[in-house]
């Protein structure tokens, strides 16, 4: 049931406090662009609408001649009569099917510019940098590609469908009236700054009693819904009856907004109702007196009645419209917020160009310099020089500046000062999509789409044939997982890997490895959160994978890294010991009491000083 | 399976408001149904001349009188009929929260959190539609049927007039009940894919790393974009049907519209009835349009409505498989001994079992703990301990007492469990460290998050221990989340404390550091731990090994490691590296 949680989630990003004020001018400006290239659809939508509203706007009318050319003069001439049912009927049927016309070319223009909306914006958010990635929740991203863009939709649907049709049903009624009677239809124009003030006044405060309910409602729905995700640590710690009073809190308060909700609503439609009332009693009283007076026609007067309870619709339906076009306006601004953002990152003006395969694999990290923003600097003049082929694995606490620095092999973020090469090319005169063909990189947590196994292993990329991938599942052991699915390699896969361990969704994702051929191979902490079995499985892999690359390993678990040709440990972004394993552990220092710790010695004589090194290396990342 | 249902004890406490509602909307709908007749009378009196000045003001008062009494009368119906709907899912989500902290895990791992949610949200709205906007519509729109049918036979209107008249009318409910159906079934179509359209944002934005380390945009972008063009179709579709209904009903009320006045006309011209009761019958026709197409909505909202309801009903009746037996005793965890005698457990419809035949003796004051490969049974053997599932009978036994006869509260309260996933919920940090007993301090909250390590981070934010969590608040990392949750299990000082897997995420150094002060906080008292890493266990009293729901092995340490058998495989397996790297 997506649909139930999208509610509640894009209800929780409404009620995030403060609204951003709308600005409907920059919104409009905005859509016009893209209503531009629809203009004669939008012409034609006009002309559909105005012959649409004429039978509703003409039924007085002709009612009224019927009454004073013929009733009330008693002509009693009943073939006028019908010609008058037969135009009428006449506009009926136009009305119908121009109705019908004129919703399904609205419609279709406005689906083409909100698709059109849709994949302009879900293309620049993939195409922004991954520092635009670290720094903004997923959550918020897909608020704006889902929720915003359905925002707009709804303009087009619901809100230009009524400004149009209801806004020109209005001025229509007031040129009616003041053709039929133009003290009449004066008297009834006071009644529009009278309707404005009130449905302004009502307005603003019917906006906080409605965003004080969706607030309160996101606040209740993100409650419950942590709460029964959470019901097992409930239970567990016997709290039902604590999490149960701060469940009444929210329960209660949301009762409240509710009431107050119905009382502003009812309390509103109800003035109109009753405004619409008192003018007609109005215009009986002055439209009466004017026909005693022999000074208008009755036939005026019934028509005007009927104009006036007409008049109420139209206005109604705009001031409940209200909502849906403030919504929109801020979501089309908040949409072009994001088109607005530049990537960070850029391909270089001239990029070098590079021939994939002949890349060899040679990495230098140049006397670097480099920080996250304003931040404290995370590395002051690094070195390091990987040759082609080697493997290196990397260790040190968190915060150290491990994932940083493949960070920037990737050119996720550029470096403040000094150069990082690729085989003696900048990575930044390198286009970005060569480079990261280049460099390929494994994650803690591999993430799999849903589609296929097979289109998992070639993300979808058609160009790679089904050979190569059945033939990279084969090299790194992944086939026998395979042969054992239901469908082998069409099996599909849901977006969490479900039915899949830990350890076979990372032998897929090496089997990605295989099929993209990087030249250079990072393993960010491949190989945590498996249990030892698993590990073993996997280093296997990593063997045949690493085979004729530039590998560097990450890693918590040193089980992983002592067979690498050299061990890097990083502390406080700079290299403080670097050799063999068998070197560092003769050299009897951090890593041989990082080596000593994971063997499990709980070293009490040590305890106070790494206790202070952890405390002084913060977990800057995950802090955000 | 005794269960009122919802909506019983509902009507029960509010039957009155309804009464007052519907006889409001009657008043309110037969002093409007007036309005044309005053509208007609004018009419009638002008036209045969009898009308004078003082007579105009006279029919105006009228109508401002009505107007007001319709306003202020149906107004306060439909409050009192929308206030009695918020009241209903007010109670229905008061009594749905209490019962789902009654249901167990079992149930949960049946269904899935986006479910339950839906029922508590989607389905307590839709129901509240029905007996809310539904009644209250059905009443106003009855009610204003009948009183202007009334009013029109009445006024001498002739019945086969307004037979004629109201006719096409009567299509209005019929075609909204057939093409309803059709419009929601299109509608739901747009929602779904809107719904994959998120579910494939969700998708990239989640994995964007991915995407940009294989460089796969582009491909990424045509995903989506089929999935937009999909929405588009669908939308088109339901505009199509949907239309065609805005269309069409407006048509059928000026049909009637036409009857009456073709009919009305001549009827006129004969003089078989008066001007002002023709003004009258076109007036009441207008008047009808809208609640017939109201009758309509609601018959579809109803039916939509009903399976909402049945769901709820349903899930109001599921009896929880947790109960307090009702002799329950207190035991005391601090004293007694907790013996597990041939425990077979089988999870509810589950083909094997997962426990098997566990013999097992837990001393107070001991240290135990519990190795084997991911799916070995580990957790559902501590859970078992919490009674989160029902063990058979007699076969956990604390002191003398089956765990099945010992009261939650007692049980529960002297249990500090720290499961793996380090769960957190969206408030404070001190609240979360606190969760377990809150009326705790902040020296026993800091002293906790001292000892589970989590202090410095925690002071380290820029409100401290008042720092929210969660979506608005910081996010921690897998480690600090585990230990903040470690700090939550160390705050309860409970006599019995359960560490499930609790540092997997913690790095090595931080994780020997707690695995010390576990073993010096926890001198004297029962602490039960599941680890992978062997290191953590070396100071156990005992160790037991899990292998399919078995206990394969157990012993100190030393001795496991001296016999052949999973355990000192394990024990090589997590050595090998360093053998490895000797070795060269």
């Amino acid at each position: 049931m997506p649909t139930a949680v999208n509610n509640w989630q894009t209800d929780q990003k409404a009620g995030n406090g403060k609204q951003p004020k709308p600005e409907y001018k920059s919104a409009f400006r905005i859509l016009k662009s893209y209503i531009n290239p629809h203009r004669k659809t939008f012409t034609l939508v006009t002309i559909c609408t105005i012959i649409a509203i004429a039978s509703e706007l003409f039924q007085p009318y002709l009612v009224k001649i019927a009454i004073d050319d013929n009733l009330m003069a008693g002509k009693n001439d009943y073939s006028s009569l019908i010609v008058i049912c037969a135009i009428y009927l006449g506009l009926s049927i136009s009305s119908l099917f121009f109705t019908y016309l004129q919703n399904n070319l609205l419609q279709d223009a406005g689906q083409s510019i909100v698709s059109r909306i849709r994949k302009q914006l879900f293309e620049h958010i993939t195409r922004l940098s991954m520092s635009y990635f670290d720094k903004t929740s997923s959550g918020s991203l897909i608020t704006h590609v889902s929720s915003d863009t359905e925002a707009v939709n709804q303009f087009f649907n619901q809100v230009l469908l009524t400004l149009l049709r209801d806004g020109l049903t209005l001025i229509s009624i007031l040129v009616m009236m003041f053709y039929l009677d133009t003290t009449l239809g004066l008297y009834c124009l006071l009644l529009l700054p009278i309707i404005a003030l009130i449905a302004i006044g009502f307005r603003s405060f019917m906006r906080t009693t409605y965003q004080m309910a969706r607030t309160r409602l996101s606040r209740l729905v993100a409650f419950v819904a942590e709460n029964l995700a959470g019901m097992s640590l409930i239970q567990v710690f016997h709290q039902q009856k604590a999490q149960g009073e701060l469940y009444k809190e929210r329960n209660e308060d949301y009762f409240k907004a509710n009431v107050r909700e119905i009382r502003t609503a009812v309390t509103f439609n109800r003035t109109f109702d009753l405004l619409g009332n008192l003018t007609i009693a109005f215009v009986v009283w002055t439209g009466g007196k004017a026909v005693l007076g022999d000074t208008m026609e009755f036939g005026v007067l019934y028509a005007f009645i009927t104009y006036i309870r007409q008049f109420f619709q139209p206005i109604n339906a705009i001031t409940q419209q209200w909502n849906t076009l403030q919504s929109a306006t801020v979501a089309v601004n908040r949409i072009w917020g994001i088109l607005d953002v530049e990537p960070e990152i850029k391909d270089a003006a001239k990029p070098v160009k590079i021939n994939h395969d002949a890349i060899k694999g040679r990495v230098d990290f140049n006397r670097i310099s480099f920080s996250y923003g304003n931040g404290t600097p995370i590395f002051r003049g690094l070195d390091l020089h990987i040759n082609p082929g080697e493997m290196v694995g990397i260790v040190g606490t968190t915060g150290a500046g491990k994932s940083s620095l493949m960070s920037l092999l990737c050119r996720f973020y550029d470096v403040n000062e000094g150069s990082v090469q690729i085989d003696g090319n900048d990575v930044r005169h390198i286009p970005q999509a060569e480079l990261h063909r280049i460099v390929g990189l494994v994650q803690q947590e591999p993430y799999l789409y849903a589609g296929s196994i097979i289109d998992n292993v070639r993300m979808f990329d058609e160009s790679i044939s089904r050979e190569d991938v059945v033939r990279a599942c084969e090299f790194v052991g992944a086939d026998q997982l395979v042969s054992r699915m239901a469908e082998g390699y069409d099996t599909r896969l849901s977006e969490k890997g479900s039915g899949l361990s830990a350890g076979e969704r990372q032998l897929i994702s090496f089997a990605r490895i295989i099929v993209f051929r990087p030249k250079i191979l990072i393993l960010d902490e491949a190989t945590a959160n498996l249990d030892s079995q698993t590990e073993q499985l996997i280093q296997r892999a990593l063997q045949v994978v690493s085979e004729g690359r530039t590998t560097i390993v990450i890693a918590h678990r040193l089980s992983t890294i002592m067979q690498a040709d050299r061990i890097i440990v990083l502390s406080h972004g700079s290299i403080v010991e670097s050799g063999t394993h068998a070197e560092l552990i003769e050299l009897q220092g951090v890593y041989e009491e990082l080596y000593r710790h994971s063997q499990g010695e709980a070293a009490a004589a040590s305890e106070a000083e790494s206790a202070n090194e952890s405390a002084a290396a913060p977990e800057a990342h995950t802090i955000r | 399976m005794k269960s009122e249902g919802v909506l019983k004890p509902y009507f029960k406490q509010t039957w009155h408001i309804y009464l007052a509602s519907v006889t409001l909307h009657a008043a309110a709908s037969i002093i409007f149904a007036y309005f044309p007749k005053v509208l007609g009378d004018f009419t009638d009196k002008l036209k045969s001349g009898q009308l004078g000045s003082h007579d105009v003001v006279h029919f105006s008062v009228v109508l401002v009188l009505i107007g007001a009494g319709y306003a202020l009368l149906g107004g306060y119906g439909q409050y009192l009929v929308m206030y009695v709907g918020r009241l209903f899912e007010y109670m229905t989500r008061r009594r749905l929260f209490t019962h789902f902290s009654g249901l167990s895990e079992h149930y949960y791992s049946k269904n899935g959190v986006g479910k339950m949610l839906n029922y508590f949200m989607n389905d307590v709205t839709g129901v509240r539609e029905s007996i809310s906007m539904g009644i209250n519509q059905t009443a106003m729109a009855t009610m204003l049927l009948i009183s202007c049918v009334g009013a029109m036979i009445l006024s001498d209107i002739p019945l086969y007039l307004i037979a004629a008249s109201v006719g096409p009318l009567i299509f209005i409910p019929w075609i909204v009940i057939k093409i309803g159906p059709v419009i929601r079934q299109r509608s739901r179509k747009v929602q779904e894919a809107l719904g994959t359209m998120t579910e494939s944002a969700e998708e990239q934005f989640g994995g964007v790393r991915v995407t940009k380390k294989f460089a796969v945009e582009s491909i990424m972008i045509k995903r989506f974009s089929s999935k937009v063009d999909q929405i588009k179709t669908n939308q088109l579709s339901l505009v199509r049907i949907s239309s065609l209904f805005q269309a069409i009903v407006p048509f059928l009320g000026n049909l009637s519209l036409i009857v009456s006045l073709a009919y009305g006309g001549y009827l006129t011209i004969k003089g078989d009835i008066t001007l002002g009761n023709f003004v009258a019958l076109t007036l009441y026709v207008r008047m009808l349009m809208n609640p017939l197409q109201q009758i309509g909505n609601v018959i579809n909202t109803v039916q939509r409505s009903r399976a909402s309801l049945q769901r709820l009903n349903e899930l109001i009746a599921v009896q929880p498989d947790i109960v307090e037996a009702d002799n329950a005793r207190t035991v005391n965890l601090a004293s007694s001994p907790i013996r597990l005698s041939d425990l077979t457990f089988t999870y509810p419809d589950a083909p094997q079992p997962a426990l098997k035949h566990i013999n097992l003796a837990i001393q107070p004051g001991m240290t135990l703990g519990i190795v084997g490969r991911t799916g070995s049974g580990k957790t559902t053997l501590v859970k078992q301990l919490l009674r989160v599932y029902e063990p058979p009978v007699q076969s956990i036994q604390i002191g003398n007492t089956d765990i099945r006869e010992v009261t939650l509260e007692s049980l529960r309260s002297q249990i500090a469990y720290v499961p793996q996933d380090g769960f957190l919920f969206s408030t404070t940090v001190g609240e979360n460290i606190a969760f377990g007993r809150r009326k705790a301090g902040q020296g026993e909250i800091h002293s906790a998050a001292r000892q589970a390590r989590i202090y410095d981070n925690i002071t380290e934010f820029p409100e401290g221990f008042e720092t929210r969590l969660g979506e608005r608040g910081v996010t921690l990392s897998g480690g600090q989340r585990q230990r903040t949750s470690l700090a939550r299990g160390f705050i309860m000082q409970a006599p019995l404390m359960i560490l499930d897997d609790s540092v997997s995420a913690v790095d090595a150094v931080t994780e020997s550091e707690i695995v010390h002060t576990i073993q010096q906080e926890r001198q004297g008292k029962t602490t039960i731990i599941i680890a992978h890493r062997l290191s953590a266990l070396k100071h156990a009293d005992l160790i037991i090994v899990l292998d399919e729901g078995k206990i394969v092995q157990r012993g100190k340490h030393d001795q496991l490691l001296a016999e052949p058998g999973p355990y000192a495989e394990l024990h090589a397996i997590q050595e090998e590296g360093s053998q490895y790297a000797d070795g060269r």
